[in-house]
């Protein structure tokens, strides 16, 4: 029994840490919150569904096509709607509430077009689990973990060597010292959308393998990224501990109160780090001096 | 006929949450993520109240405020040390709490299935329960809280909240205790968006945790960013408009399965129309313009 | 003379950077005291410190008696401090008059409880002080502008509305972070003049200016710092011939 929660936490946690760390990449280069990276979340689980379901690709052809798919969707709103606002100096703020209208029309877009059913791409799958050292654990799910330590590794490694991860370092401390010093800020900020609407949709495809699929799938995944981020504090190592922290407190939480606090249990855990420990695990202290 | 009064019975009701948020977000400048949990606690404090001990409305209309201010200093309070962006995340997390809440406590709330047979008010006698009267009830509401909500801004106290919108700072520096500001007006604000809830909870007589999600908090919210942040005028116009224009479409003849999400895509689109060209909503005297301070 | 404001060896640390370095001075009563030195130096910080939006790590500051250290910024300004600041803060989308009016100290009608009841009262206090801000603005010859929006000014009259503001205050101690920089010659004239009065209504100010003559016009004592020290005290002239002064300039 104890052995299937900490798989339960592991599962958990690796999807929280790939959903923080792609909402993160966008949001240390932006500044502001893009919440429909919820829907590029569940774009990735309904491109699949389409390819494989409805046009017959094979699985692996419509996975990588989804993540495609999914990046482009991700790019695609940044290209039409968040540049043309910063361009109009637009505040973080207005973004934010611009990115809530996009959600909004493309959740309810999913909505219209393949229903509000639960939606399944399992079918082709082992469903059974198998017995790993007395847990019940689908090939699924060890697929989840596995992704979460590769994506997690590789992103460190492109963050710290790579001249395009340097850049997007840069404009996250300070986009406008970034320009100056001849990095475009609107490229990095279209690498960083790229690179976190593959992973997000990346995402969205391993939950739907292993739970199927809603249209409204996305926001409440995504905000348990964003908890995880903030826990964290906006910093990779940071997001992965927090996610830790997170699956373990909702699984092992489940031990003494119903699995339906579950959501409730990580925002409480999110708003007594707010309070108390703003800048989370690992970030620097995020209050400027402003005056 | 009757479909007509109930649609502006609908609008009486957006109209006083669109003008309780409006306090917050267009004349303090904090958005709030939460106010249809407000909404939610005074619908459920009302319907308990009626239900379980079978009090009077006037009593439940009253509770139901004093409950829900009580909560929304329970928000105000950590803006104070939490800011902007994780501001925003805090109202989230304190909505979907009070959605789990609401949802989960099964014996108390009624979860999922709801609290059905919420009895009508009865007030000094007279029952209210044809279409017209309660039409006229939320009318006179509405007209309270447009009165209340006109006399705070316009008054000193008001010219604080438009100062901490502009720069914290600066109305700091001038004296002005800004964390008891903010408590305030979230205390003010949340307290009228419970009147709303009473008067939807005893209108239906039903009520369910769906009517109070997130999704509804986000529709409140570009109510207020639509009319025009910052102008009373503006919540009603924002009301009129974004309950009215599904209710058109209802006409073109689209079948009922999509019609829900044709409705809210409308608005999805209207608030990124809005914030692209017109960020001041209609007639709004505040267009979200303050960036970050912190982080 | 009598003491107004004492500040003894306040020292503040920002992520290894010294901005202030066992810094103590005071202030009396009815007195212009310039504050100098280079960019850099903690003139700002030291504004900021007296005005509590930056707490600091030792050292304590009294006004009129009380001590103020660690206060909040709003309890400070209560006691009788006011300021300007350095990148020129106004309520930008409001009118002159409002800008003028929030600044009033012990309005009624800020006052939750008295937006609905005793509201006469609140009534009259606005309406008195209205009038006073409208005296001020035509004092200063900008009551035409009374209705504009306080971004819709030049430059200059933002200066001269800041200090408005802090006039409307009633403050006894005045903390002014440059009033005429970068404003044209008659505007320099009309604020250097309000400022020279102020002594005379009860009032005291300190005055960080880069105009050296300016500075000399208006102020009878000043204080040079460099890197959150107080390197020399004196006169103008005084100060302006140390030879420590000279030394930190040339570096």
């Amino acid at each position: 029994m104890f052995q299937q929660y900490i798989f339960n936490t592991l599962i958990t946690s690796s999807l929280y840490s790939i959903i923080g760390i792609s909402f993160a990449i966008i949001y240390r280069t932006t500044r502001f919150l893009h919440f429909t990276h919820a829907v590029v979340f569940t774009s990735g689980a309904y491109f699949t569904f389409l390819f494989y379901k409805l046009f017959g690709f094979s699985i692996y052809f419509s996975i990588t096509l989804a993540i495609i798919f999914s990046l482009l969707l991700g790019c695609l709103i940044e290209k039409s709607i968040y540049k043309p606002l910063r361009k109009k100096q637009a505040s973080s703020m207005i973004l934010l509430l611009a990115s809530l209208g996009i959600y909004i029309l493309l959740q309810n877009l999913i909505s219209m077009i393949f229903g509000d059913d639960t939606k399944s791409i399992r079918s082709g799958v082992v469903k059974e689990g198998i017995n790993i050292l007395g847990a019940r654990i689908t090939p699924i799910q060890i697929i989840i973990i596995i992704t979460s330590v590769i994506v997690t590794i590789l992103l460190l490694l492109f963050l710290k060597k790579t001249k395009t991860g340097k850049a997007m370092k840069a404009v996250a401390n300070d986009v406008e010292l970034a320009n100056i010093s001849g990095i475009s800020s609107n490229r990095v900020i279209l690498i960083s959308f790229a690179i976190g609407s593959a992973l997000a949709g990346l995402a969205g495809i391993l939950v739907a393998f292993d739970v199927d699929m809603t249209p409204t799938m996305g926001m409440n995944t995504l905000m348990m990224g964003v908890v995880a981020m903030i826990v964290g504090g906006n910093n990779i190592k940071g997001i992965v501990c927090a996610a830790l922290l997170l699956g373990f407190a909702q699984n092992f939480g489940v031990w003494y109160i119903s699995s339906q606090w579950q959501d409730a249990i990580a925002f409480v855990i999110l708003i007594i780090f707010l309070l108390f420990k703003p800048e989370g695990f690992y970030g620097k202290k995020l209050r400027k001096q402003s005056v | 006929m009757t479909y007509l009064l109930h649609i502006f019975i609908l609008i009486g009701i957006y109209i006083i949450l669109s003008l309780s948020l409006n306090l917050i977000a267009g004349y303090t400048g904090i958005l709030s993520m939460a106010h249809a949990a407000f909404y939610g606690i005074g619908a459920y404090i009302a319907a308990l109240m009626a239900l379980n001990f079978n009090s009077p409305f006037i009593l439940n209309l009253f509770l139901a405020v004093i409950g829900s201010s009580i909560l929304g200093a329970l928000v105000g309070i950590p803006s104070l040390r939490i800011k902007d962006d994780y501001f925003i995340i805090a109202t989230f997390a304190f909505q979907i709490i009070i959605f789990n809440i609401l949802n989960n406590l099964v014996s108390f709330t009624g979860g999922p299935m709801g609290l059905p047979g919420i009895p009508q008010p009865v007030i000094f006698g007279i029952k209210i329960s044809s279409h017209f009267s309660f039409l006229v009830l939320t009318a006179i509401l509405c007209a309270i809280t447009y009165f209340i909500c006109n006399k705070i801004v316009k008054s000193p106290f008001g010219r604080i909240l438009k100062a901490i919108r502009e720069d914290e700072v600066f109305t700091k520096s001038l004296g002005k205790n800004v964390s008891a500001y903010k408590v305030k007006i979230f205390m003010i604000s949340s307290g009228l968006a419970a009147i709303s809830g009473v008067m939807y909870a005893t209108y239906i007589t039903y009520i369910d945790p769906t009517s109070f999600t997130l999704m509804e908090s986000i529709f409140i919210i570009s109510i207020v960013i639509i009319g025009g942040a910052g102008n009373l005028k503006g919540s009603i116009v924002g009301a009129v408009v974004l309950v009215m224009l599904p209710e058109i479409l209802r006409f073109v003849g689209l079948p009922n399965s999509i019609a829900a999400n044709i409705r809210q895509m409308l608005y999805g689109g209207l608030l990124v129309v809005f914030m692209l060209w017109r960020p001041q909503g209609f007639i709004g005297e505040y267009s979200f313009n303050r960036n970050n301070e912190n982080g | 003379m009598d003491n107004l404001l004492k500040i003894q060896n306040c020292n503040k640390h920002f992520n290894g950077i010294i901005a202030l370095d066992d810094f103590s001075c005071e202030i009396s009563k009815n007195e212009i005291v310039g504050l100098i030195g280079p960019n850099g130096a903690g003139k700002s910080t030291l504004f900021n410190v007296i005005t509590g939006f930056i707490s600091i790590d030792s050292g304590q500051i009294t006004f009129n008696n009380h001590t103020i250290t660690k206060k909040a910024p709003n309890k400070i300004n209560k006691f009788g401090i006011s300021r300007t600041f350095q990148g020129l803060r106004l309520i930008r989308q409001m009118t002159v008059l409002d800008n003028i009016l929030l600044s009033f100290k012990k309005q009624p009608g800020e006052h939750l409880e008295n937006v609905f009841f005793k509201n006469k009262k609140a009534k009259e206090i606005e309406s008195e002080n209205k009038r006073k801000a409208l005296k001020l603005l035509k004092d200063t010859g900008i009551e035409d502008k009374a209705n504009d929006l306080a971004d819709d000014l030049s430059y200059g009259q933002q200066k001269l509305l800041s200090l408005l503001c802090c006039l409307a205050s009633d403050a006894e101690l005045l903390l002014l972070d440059e009033p005429i920089a970068g404003i044209n010659p008659a505007m320099i004239e009309k604020i250097l003049f309000i400022i020279t009065e102020l002594p005379k209504k009860g009032k005291s100010v300190i005055l960080i200016e880069h105009n050296m003559d300016a500075v000399s016009q208006v102020c009878e004592r000043v204080i040079f710092m460099d890197t959150g020290k107080k390197i020399s005290e004196g006169t103008p002239e005084e100060v302006r011939n140390d030879p420590k002064v000279i030394e930190a300039y040339l570096e």
